[in-house]
């Protein structure tokens, strides 16, 4: 096997090398999630406790706020997407973070960079499982099984990682050289948070008197049809369904994934000397 | 695995990096530069800096044969780590092509992406995996590894309760069973104990001689770049100066660059009358009678010294010390001189000290004609100095430890 490096090297997507540092992908991928939870004493109870905090705090806040529908409904509907959006932004946060955080494997040794973004997706997954159950049990006591559109939800689960790995890629590339990433980012997540369906539902944004384009904004929102169809799985009905809105945000999506990969193509040999 | 067949192929490597300069009527308070920072951010500007190409590498060339064993020697700053670099894929060369052939390992440190939360048996299995084995590869040799890194009992702690010691140890077990067609080491093996380092230099000898397997080795210790490697490179500000036999590209490092050592040394000649005898001249000189400053430990030393006589004395003594930077004598000479002057005013002495006589250091000499307790006639403290570095002796593997002044040719009765 002969290799060869050149000053012009570019990299492409290597799908048989990535294959063969698939162990590689395992371990890195098992150590986040060992390492998440160490020296806590709740352990992987946090996984349960952050959701429920949030559950609790915005299930207050969207009672108080969109009274059409009754309390466990309300609370039951917020932590839908609550759970789901916490797997979301988890995962935007953790790619982002992927290459800043190990950089010390980045200057030392070489393999394929794509491992460490797509690696650090099994915390959030695992994360999103344990959270997931419990919501899962309680859905099933106060509304029983829930209907035949449940079959979508690995889809659904799998569109919402791909969009935010494309997101968090993009992030995790510019923070190899700029560390304003770390600060931009939080503020990023919390402006995606108010302006997806997580705890107030769609309809009750659009009923709002705003201006009509932030109402197309919000529409063509990648996350707002990811979180309405996570809802769609456990109720049987799409929230605002608009078929044009939804091919548009999926082109959306599309075009991030596109892109991202491309941008950190271009610069993954340059990692090491920024980083 | 056939020898002799190209291994590593480098055809003009370079290597840019850049220099980022601050401007010079920078504020020298926090508070100064973080208003001036703001300031620049209000208006619009970005933190004025100057920048300057830096190359750490400058077309670089070489070829490497499978199974040769290249030690890349240079004084710091030569460009040493950025050659693995670049040959590792860890960076991309800013101009040039690399050519290899098979599997390549590198080792810029032991214990890359250890997780001091992660158990011993965890970080073996993820190192194992940075480092390019697959999980059966790891499997096979998971054993081996253990025993090496004599951590056994505590392979289902935390690395980070491990002693630095042990954390080494493990971290260099994994590093020493890569399975690979190609080895790069970059000074890795300067850490541990002196019984581990010796332990790993062993082990690297027996993976070296394994196979074919080609080895680029970085280190300062010459002891362990002779005892490795069979070829040389030798770097001088990101330059090949030269290459080829390792023996003589050490010599030429360190008989090249600054070097304290003073290998030549002439004395005005007194006019004094009462100074009868004179020393004039100290020159070091190898077996070539070459002036040189360093001597490998297995070479002779020849120190030729000039005296130069004005009237006739009797009895008199030229003696020679030689003492260890710290002024600890190590042994002295003598020779009765008076008689050998005949019909000339002038004549060098020389003396030859034979070969593995003194352990790797820098040594000074002093020299003086004397009569015994009588009279102290000329004096030259300190007249002279030179190196004597390690060409792979016995003892290169303590490298730092103290093993003494002398190598003594003793004789074992068992």
């Amino acid at each position: 096997m002969k290799t060869i490096i050149t000053g012009s090297d570019r990299s492409f997507l290597n799908v048989s090398e990535l294959k063969r540092y698939g162990g590689l992908f395992k371990y890195l991928s098992l150590r986040d999630v060992f390492v998440r939870y160490k020296q806590t004493w709740i352990g992987f109870g946090w996984s349960i406790i952050r959701p429920l905090i949030n559950i609790v705090i915005f299930g207050c806040l969207s009672f108080l706020v969109d009274k059409s529908q009754n309390f466990t409904d309300n609370f039951l509907r917020v932590s839908a997407g609550i759970v789901f959006w916490q797997l979301l932004s988890t995962a935007i946060s953790e790619v982002s973070n992927s290459l800043v955080s190990n950089s010390n494997i980045l200057t030392k040794v070489y393999f394929p960079k794509l491992i460490l973004p797509f690696s650090s997706l099994l915390v959030c997954l695992v994360d999103f499982m344990i959270a997931f159950i419990i919501f899962l049990l309680m859905f099933i006591i106060f509304k029983g099984l829930p209907p035949w559109q449940i079959i979508f939800l690995p889809l659904v689960v799998i569109y919402g990682l791909v969009f935010s790995f494309g997101v968090g890629l993009i992030f995790a590339t510019a923070s190899v050289k700029y560390r304003d990433v770390k600060f931009i980012l939080p503020f990023i997540i919390q402006i995606l948070f108010y302006a997806s369906p997580v705890f107030l539902s769609s309809k009750f944004i659009l009923d709002l008197n705003i201006p009509a384009f932030l109402k197309v904004i919000y529409q063509v929102n990648p996350l707002a049809y990811f979180l309405n169809a996570f809802k769609y799985c456990f109720y049987g009905t799409f929230e605002s369904y608009n078929a044009l809105y939804f091919f548009i945000s999926l082109g959306i999506t599309f075009l991030i994934v596109v892109f991202s990969v491309r941008y950190f193509l271009n610069f993954e040999k340059s990692f090491a000397d920024y980083i | 695995m056939i020898m002799g067949r190209i291994s590593i192929k480098v055809e003009n490597i370079s290597k840019k990096y850049q220099l980022f300069h601050r401007e010079k009527n920078e504020e020298a308070s926090l508070l100064g530069s973080m208003a001036s920072g703001l300031v620049n951010v209000l208006k619009g500007k970005r933190n004025k800096s100057s920048h300057e190409d830096f190359w750490a590498l400058k077309d670089i060339s070489f070829e490497i044969s499978q199974g040769d064993r290249v030690g890349v020697i240079g004084r710091n700053g030569a460009g040493k780590s950025t050659l693995l670099k670049v040959l590792s894929r860890v960076v991309k060369p800013t101009t040039g092509r690399i050519e290899f052939e098979g599997r390549m390992a590198s080792l810029l440190e032991v214990g890359t992406g250890f997780h001091g939360d992660l158990s011993g048996r965890e970080n073996i299995y993820l190192n194992g995996s940075i480092m390019g084995m697959t999980k059966r590869e790891i499997n096979a040799r998971f054993d081996e590894i253990v025993d090496f890194s004599e951590v056994e009992k505590f392979l289902d702690t935390p690395v980070k309760k491990y002693s630095s010691g042990m954390y080494v140890r493990l971290a260099f077990a994994v590093a020493a069973h890569l399975n690979s067609d190609i080895l790069i080491v970059d000074e890795v093996l300067a850490v541990g104990d002196a019984s581990f380092q010796k332990k790993s230099l062993g082990k690297m000898e027996t993976v070296s001689q394994e196979s074919g397997k080609t080895i680029l080795f970085v280190s300062h210790n010459m002891g362990q770049i002779s005892a490795l490697c069979n070829k040389g490179i030798l770097l001088n500000k990101g330059k090949i100066e030269t290459e080829g036999n390792i023996q003589s590209i050490i010599t030429r490092y360190f008989n090249s660059g600054e070097s304290q050592a003073q290998t030549q040394t002439e004395f005005a000649c007194p006019n004094d009358p009462s100074k009868n005898l004179a020393i004039t001249k100290i020159t070091l000189l190898d077996k070539n009678k070459k002036n040189v400053r360093s001597f490998a430990h297995d070479e002779e030393i020849s120190i030729a010294v000039t005296v130069t006589k004005n009237s006739s004395l009797k009895d008199i003594i030229l003696g020679l010390f030689f003492s260890d930077m710290m002024d600890k004598k190590v042994f002295s000479v003598q020779l009765p001189v008076s008689d050998k002057f005949d019909i000339h005013n002038e004549r060098v002495f020389i003396l030859v000290v034979p070969m593995a006589t003194f352990t790797p250091n820098t040594y000074r000499i002093s020299a003086a004609l004397h009569i015994p307790n009588i009279q102290m006639i000329d004096d030259r403290p300190n007249a002279g100095s030179f190196e004597v570095y390690d060409n792979g002796s016995d003892f290169y593997k303590y490298a730092g430890l103290d093993i003494g002044m002398v190598f003594v040719n003793c004789k074992w009765e068992f």
